[in-house]
């Protein structure tokens, strides 16, 4: 089959600083892909390199075997594009805002104007359709932008960020989009620092760090790569002082997060850990509201990959 | 022979683009308080504050009056709209459209071209109506309003490619280049009556042969010839454009 996205040794200098370091990754047609890192780590550029934002100082990439380079217009007709930032037309309504989009991929005028039908429906703005998008809440506007990449009916769109900071109801009309429209064939690369979301939608992630891919497979493959990474989660009915550092103490936790009202011990080994908390518990008079026994998530294996730039980080910060 | 075809359906799938760009601008920043200042008051303003007061005959102050009012709203329009566009990041909704760079540029400047035209009729529609001014050839009106607005509206262009999100910043830069371009150019003291290096000067002002050419169509007088005007207006054109592309390149790494 063949690959929506090819990178190829795709390289970016800003002057003396390597931002993107000769990546090389293939997203499959048809398929939700993942692209995880920290600030500063890449994305950002390796979007920008891939929609032809930016031209890249080395090395290539392909859209549907199109270069993205050589052949920049072909293959930017195959793409939708979400930017993190909702860049519409505040001064034009919704319905103009899609037209307009829709005029410059130069679908007819039919097709448009039933395409945008369909999307306002789907997104929920059938009634904000001719609202200036000025008074748009940053949700809406975010709904809209989606739509707006999705105009040109593309085979591939790049979201970038789509939910980050939006509120729970256009999240999730966002989440079912993306799926709907992966079942219907588009191919998807998303950029999230959601790490649950990842999870959750990704066929597949690539992890970017210092500018550099440092892994790239389905999450649970991942997660079995640090199968050693596993914890204990609870929960007690009162939370007496101190008690983090007293958990930090049972014997074989190496290390101890709290997560809302919720505790987590990370240990190389669940069921020992489990007894000593019991009796941790009996010995303090605290009641569990909740025990589970966790593998290594998503999130485990993010800190773990890029673990060394979080202590750098913290490092330079103590200094 | 089908590279040719695909180079036609590009070339009209570019036209097209930029039409749409230029429609769209028309709509939103035509009547923004800051477009309007720069492109009418500014230019009405300075030239009343030189001209009244003059002996000259209010029919001569109009071809001076219509090149300075194609001069500023022609050239607003680009250094308004782009910096907005990038601060709002919908600029980069046209990078990313399936479209050639240069008809994003082509869509700006028909903004600032058609903004200018509008504008300009006002002037010469109140020369025609009041102060007696005649058309005299037609052609070298026609040739008198577009050709600069054009050039002036790639004059514009030119100026937004430096990679700024603040439309002030140009307008000062813009303005700092207009202002002086104003005095030697030949609107309020004949071209003819500059020193010699008054004259070496005129010549490379782009409002010069604007002007000259505006006062051929009304008056009849000429100090290069029309000919030569639309000549040097579009290679000053194309100077601007292919000066805006380079811009454009050194700046969007």
């Amino acid at each position: 089959m063949e690959s929506a996205v090819e990178a190829i040794n795709l390289t970016k200098y800003y002057d003396e600083l390597l931002a993107v370091d000769h990546i090389n990754f293939e997203v499959k047609t048809g398929e939700i892909f993942g692209f995880l890192g920290p600030n500063g780590a890449g994305k950002t550029t390796t979007i920008r390199m891939l929609t032809s934002l930016t031209k890249p100082s080395e090395g290539t990439a392909r859209i549907f075997g199109h270069d993205i380079q050589t052949e920049t217009i072909v293959a930017k007709r195959h793409v939708g594009i979400v930017p993190e930032i909702s860049n519409i037309y505040d001064d034009l309504s919704a319905w103009d805002n899609l037209m307009f989009t829709g005029e410059l991929y130069q679908v007819s005028k039919a097709q448009r104007e039933k395409r945008a039908m369909e999307l306002l429906e789907m997104f929920g703005l059938l009634d904000r359709k001719k609202e200036k998008a000025k008074g748009f809440s940053k949700g809406i506007k975010r709904r809209l932008t989606i739509s707006m990449g999705l105009i040109n009916n593309p085979q591939l769109l790049f979201l970038d960020e789509p939910t980050s900071g939006l509120d729970v109801q256009s999240a999730i009309i966002i989440k079912d989009v993306i799926r709907e429209l992966n079942q219907k064939g588009v191919t998807i690369f998303l950029t999230t620092h959601n790490i649950e979301e990842a999870n959750v939608t990704c066929d597949r992630v690539a992890i970017i760090n210092k500018g550099k891919i440092a892994a790239i497979d389905p999450p649970e493959r991942l997660k079995k790569t640090i199968q050693s990474v596993q914890s204990v989660e609870v929960a007690f009915d009162e939370t007496p002082l101190k008690i983090m550092s007293e958990l930090e103490k049972i014997p074989l936790v190496n290390e101890v997060r709290k997560e809302g009202d919720k505790f987590r011990l990370y240990t190389d080994d669940p069921t020992n850990v489990l007894s000593s908390l019991w009796e941790y518990a009996k010995a303090k008079n605290l009641k569990p509201t909740s025990l589970n026994t966790l593998g290594p998530s998503l999130e485990d294996v993010f800190v773990k990959l890029t673990e060394v730039n979080v202590k750098a980080n913290r490092r330079n910060f103590d200094e | 022979m089908n590279r040719n075809r695909l180079s036609m359906v590009q070339l009209k799938t570019d036209l097209s683009a930029s039409w749409t760009i230029a429609k769209k601008d028309m709509r939103i920043y035509y009547i923004k308080p800051g477009t309007l200042m720069f492109a009418i008051l500014f230019p009405l303003f300075m030239f009343l504050s030189f001209a009244v007061g003059k002996n000259a005959p209010a029919a001569a102050l109009i071809p001076g009056l219509i090149s300075i009012t194609i001069l500023f709203s022609a050239s607003s329009i680009g250094p308004m709209v782009i910096p907005t566009e990038r601060r709002v990041k919908t600029f980069e909704r046209l990078l990313s459209a399936p479209i050639s760079f240069y008809s994003i540029i082509l869509g700006k400047t028909l903004g600032g071209f058609l903004f200018s035209l509008a504008i300009a009729i006002g002037p010469l529609l109140i020369g025609l109506a009041w102060f007696g001014t005649q058309i005299l050839s037609l052609l070298g009106l026609i040739l008198g309003l577009a050709l600069p607005a054009f050039c002036f509206a790639t004059f514009g262009i030119m100026f937004a490619s430096f990679p700024t999100e603040n439309p002030g910043d140009i307008m000062l830069l813009l303005n700092f280049v207009r202002l002086p371009l104003i005095f030697i150019s030949g609107l309020y003291i004949p071209i003819e009556s500059l020193p010699d290096w008054g004259q070496a000067i005129a010549a490379f002002s782009p409002l010069t042969y604007a002007n000259d050419l505006i006062r051929y169509a009304l008056e009849a007088k000429t100090t290069y010839s029309p000919a030569l005007d639309s000549i040097m207006l579009l290679l000053f054109t194309a100077v601007f454009l292919f000066i805006g592309r380079r811009l454009d390149k050194k700046f969007r790494k």
